[in-house]
């Protein structure tokens, strides 16, 4: 009982140091900071151009985030798991303006004057999404999934 | 109210604009009025609809210190004749996408933020009225988490519920190793889905559930060249995996990305808590599995990236494959843009608009060209898509889209362009459209983002 005693009172001392010296190293980790401080260029970004081999620490190489074809196309992984890194660069907004509970339209229209930029849904999309629903729903399912979008439920229910 | 936020979201936004003037920030406004005409019925001549939808996007960020505050959102004034919507005849509608204030901690890339959040964390995906919290932790470690009210959206018609329940919670640990690995846990859980009340006519059969999933998400690179990125996600109201999405890339050249992706899902465990998909008969069979494999190539020269790519689709329905490519340049410092893409689907009647039927295919050529140029003057641009049936769809073997636009940077900050797009396809004869732009984009204090 005794030595039970004794090894619950050193687990919480080690508990208490290692908390101790966790908060102690939270000052050695440092902030990215909150915009890019250099105008950025138009057009993808290459990341890798200016931040070359300046990996530190636990972060990922900058090369990593290069605006590749393949980079746009699967940002979802990026998005998911280093949204600080894409606030350094980008606002909220741009997200925003495919992905919304509610849109007030195709993000397409909103942006016709920038063919360049990955748009959801261009040209006769009302045709092509019997199609292309059918052949992966859980591409759809990704934006509209429980958004109930109103131009769905007009047909879909 | 709609109707009140709608009036209340841009009179909150406008009145935060003379702080701008005293501290670091932004005002992102766009301005679209829309023209076009419709057709109230398929029967020719029985009358045409002249909509005229006046819509206004409005984003500010503010901040001062530690503190910030974030808001986006849109309204829509109807000025033409009144446009039906599931809710009626509506002619004001809005939203506030999100809108919050944030606290940035001085280490550790820790933030709190308090408001209307998007929450994108591993395998969770969710617009939340409430708070949320990270922070980078010592020896690699890292935490997130977030509580509160779910944003609910319109509800199925006929049904008293847009399926979602009350309040959500959910967060994600991760842990990274030296800029090789990232793993993540994370998980999400949603108050018990709504009950209709017995006797309710409904279209929800009830085959939809609550909102509860975990995940595990990963990003390996152990060579420079090598990057692995994916997540799977399991259902715990099913007991079931609902989705693994996979993605490697290797860069054996500077300028060569080649690229290899795995998704499966499991129709009734990854749409489980979606009314929509799942409880109304939107997708008849949810016993179905689906499995994509893809493959591409990019190949920069200088400022030209060439791409090709590979898509194969294994329903239970059936299989399909797409292929194609596409070139694309940036000259003249970015100031001229254009590209250039072709991609076939090959797929059978099982994936055709109306399916299972002699003489139908899913299968289709798609082409699309553009190209823009922007100075600190004019900016134009022209976007040519087109697709080409294997089979006629509603009688039409193609449907293709022309769009235009031009524009003029009035100010450093504003700018007024306009839009006209023509085309023909099977559900319209002639879809003419048109639309100005005004944008207005103000940045107070260092730094940028776009």
């Amino acid at each position: 009982m005794r030595r039970c005693a004794h090894i619950k009172n050193f687990l919480a001392l080690a508990g208490l140091l290692l908390a101790v010296a966790a908060c102690a190293q939270f000052k050695g980790l440092p902030n990215l900071p909150s915009s890019h401080p250099e105008q950025l260029a138009a057009g993808p970004v290459s990341c890798a151009e200016c931040h070359e081999d300046q990996q530190k620490g636990t972060m990922k190489p900058f090369a990593a985030f290069n605006h590749t074809q393949t980079f746009i196309k699967n940002h979802r992984f990026y998005a998911a798991t280093d949204d600080v890194l894409c606030a350094t660069c980008h606002k909220t907004s741009f997200c925003a303006d495919c992905h919304s509970n509610l849109a007030a339209m195709k993000p397409s229209l909103k942006y016709g004057n920038r063919p360049d930029r990955m748009m959801p849904h261009r040209g006769d999309f009302l045709t092509l999404h019997k199609i292309e629903g059918k052949l992966d729903p859980a591409s759809c399912y990704r934006c509209h999934g429980r958004a109930n979008n109103e131009r769905c439920v007009v047909c879909h229910h | 109210m709609k109707k009140m936020l709608c009036r209340l979201v841009p009179a909150i936004l406008i009145a935060g604009l003379p702080a701008l003037a005293f501290a670091e920030g932004s005002v992102d406004s766009t301005t679209i009025m829309r023209f076009q005409q419709e057709a109230q019925s398929p029967v020719p001549d029985s009358g045409t609809r002249g909509l005229a939808p006046l819509t206004e996007f409005l984003g500010v960020d503010y901040s001062s210190g530690n503190f910030s505050v974030h808001a986006y959102g849109w309204g829509t004034a109807q000025l033409g004749d009144p446009k039906p919507t599931t809710d009626g005849n509506e002619t004001l509608q809005g939203s506030l996408n999100y809108g919050y204030l944030q606290y940035r901690f001085d280490q550790a890339n820790a933030r709190a933020r308090a408001g209307r959040i998007f929450i994108n964390e591993g395998v969770v995906n969710e617009q939340v009225d409430g708070a949320s919290f990270r922070t980078d932790l010592p020896y690699g470690f890292g935490f997130s988490a977030f509580g509160g009210a779910t944003v609910h959206t319109i509800n199925i018609p006929h049904a008293n519920s847009d399926g979602k329940g009350d309040g959500i919670a959910g967060g994600r640990l991760n842990y990274r190793l030296a800029g090789k690995l990232e793993l993540g846990l994370s998980g999400v859980t949603e108050s018990k889905r709504p009950v209709q009340p017995t006797g309710t006519p409904t279209v929800l059969q009830g085959a939809y559930g609550s909102h509860r999933l975990i995940g595990a998400d990963v990003w390996l690179s152990p060579l420079n060249m090598v990057q692995l990125s994916g997540h799977s996600s399991y259902n715990t109201q099913t007991d079931r995996f609902a989705e693994h999405s996979y993605l490697l890339q290797l860069t054996p050249l500077k300028n060569l990305v080649l690229a290899g992706s795995y998704d499966h899902h499991r129709d009734r465990d990854y749409f489980y808590s979606s009314a929509l998909f799942s409880g109304t008969d939107f997708l008849k069979n949810l016993s179905q599995e689906s499995r994509v494999l893809g493959g591409s190539a990019t190949y920069t020269i200088q400022k030209v990236e060439i791409s090709c790519d590979f898509k194969d689709y294994r329903r239970d329905i059936g299989e399909a494959e797409r292929f194609g490519g596409e070139l694309r340049g940036y000259f003249a410092d970015n100031s001229v843009r254009s590209g250039f893409g072709y991609h076939y689907l090959r797929a059978g009647s099982e994936f055709a608009v109306v399916p299972n039927v002699p003489n139908t295919s899913g299968s289709f050529h798609e082409l699309r060209g553009w190209a823009m140029h922007e100075t600190k003057g004019y900016f134009a641009s022209l976007d040519l898509i087109g697709y080409l049936f294997d089979k006629p769809v509603e009688n039409r073997d193609s449907a293709w889209e022309a769009q235009g636009s031009l524009g003029y940077h009035l100010t450093t900050d504003l700018a007024l362009s306009g839009d006209l797009s023509y085309g023909q396809n099977p559900q319209y004869r002639d879809d003419f459209k048109g639309l100005v732009r005004l944008t207005y984009n103000l940045t107070a204090g260092k730094g940028a983002t776009k």
